[in-house]
């Protein structure tokens, strides 16, 4: 029991982690998709961030006696994966703001029935 | 000014707190969670809420575009400009030391210019992202929303 409790951190990063991707997978609106996909991204965030604290660590900054720091590496590669999800999810959002003005909808059904009678157009073109 | 009469006013009360709040954690990367990312988010935080609420076009008088274009490259030259300030004192790239010649000072200035190129250009591209993606859909007048 104290090692279901211990790791809680570890089965908040599972919930979001799967909770995103059932949102990307099930749901048919793409700013819906964007919206699990930054889910999926923060539970990641939160297993690394969550792993790499040290108890009682510190900020590792030179004084003059040893202390217990924490290391600083998995919180700067998370700080650089933050940047990168806000740069992947404006793109993504560019995308869907184009996807718009060229279909009048976003949502993947209406789009794929009219790439579908676009693709029979071009078949049956002489 | 009779439409949206509380989000206007609110609004005006709120953008300062949010542009002094940015300036916080930006000066205070150094002693707890902050830094420029971050500093920079939230100072674009203020100028997006400014543009839902007052309109596109007046927050583009507030940020014109060449001001837009020139703050990007500003926080990118600052950025590699203490890089180089260090190289030609003599020491390595991004070498904080050799900055002011006393380790603990030299650090301490070299992150904060760091930081604050980061803040500039971080800033001010998700300002400009937000333009990009505000001046594409069609206008609503005032009565529609």
């Amino acid at each position: 029991m104290e090692f279901i409790l211990g790791h809680y951190n570890y089965w908040v990063v599972i919930f979001l982690m799967m909770a995103g991707l059932y949102v990307v997978v099930a749901r048919g609106n793409l700013v819906k998709k964007i919206v699990g996909l930054n889910i999926f991204q923060v539970s990641v965030f939160l297993l690394y961030i969550s792993m790499g604290k040290v108890a009682g660590g510190t900020a590792p900054i030179l004084v003059d006696e040893p202390v217990v720091y924490s290391n600083p590496l998995p919180h700067v590669l998370i700080l650089t994966a933050i940047v990168v999800g806000v740069a992947t999810t404006a793109l993504g959002l560019a995308l869907v703001v184009r996807i718009r003005e060229s279909y009048g909808t976003i949502e993947e059904d209406e789009i794929q029935v009219a790439n579908a009678a676009d693709d029979l157009l071009e078949e049956n073109r002489p | 000014m009779k439409h949206h009469l509380i989000l206007r006013v609110v609004t005006k009360m709120l953008i300062p707190s949010i542009l002094l709040f940015a300036l916080y954690v930006q000066f205070h990367g150094d002693f707890g969670p902050g830094g420029g990312f971050q500093a920079g988010v939230i100072f674009a935080a203020a100028f997006i809420l400014y543009a839902i609420v007052f309109g596109l076009e007046t927050a583009r008088r507030v940020m014109p575009t060449w001001l837009l274009q020139s703050l990007i490259a500003t926080g990118l030259i600052l950025y590699a400009g203490v890089g180089f300030v260090g190289m030609f004192l003599g020491g390595n790239y991004l070498n904080y030391t050799v900055l002011t010649g006393h380790a603990h000072s030299g650090q301490h200035i070299g992150l904060l210019l760091i930081e604050l190129g980061v803040g500039i250009t971080v800033s001010t591209v998700m300002i400009a992202i937000y333009f990009s993606f505000a001046s594409r859909t069609p206008r609503m007048g005032d009565e529609d929303w």
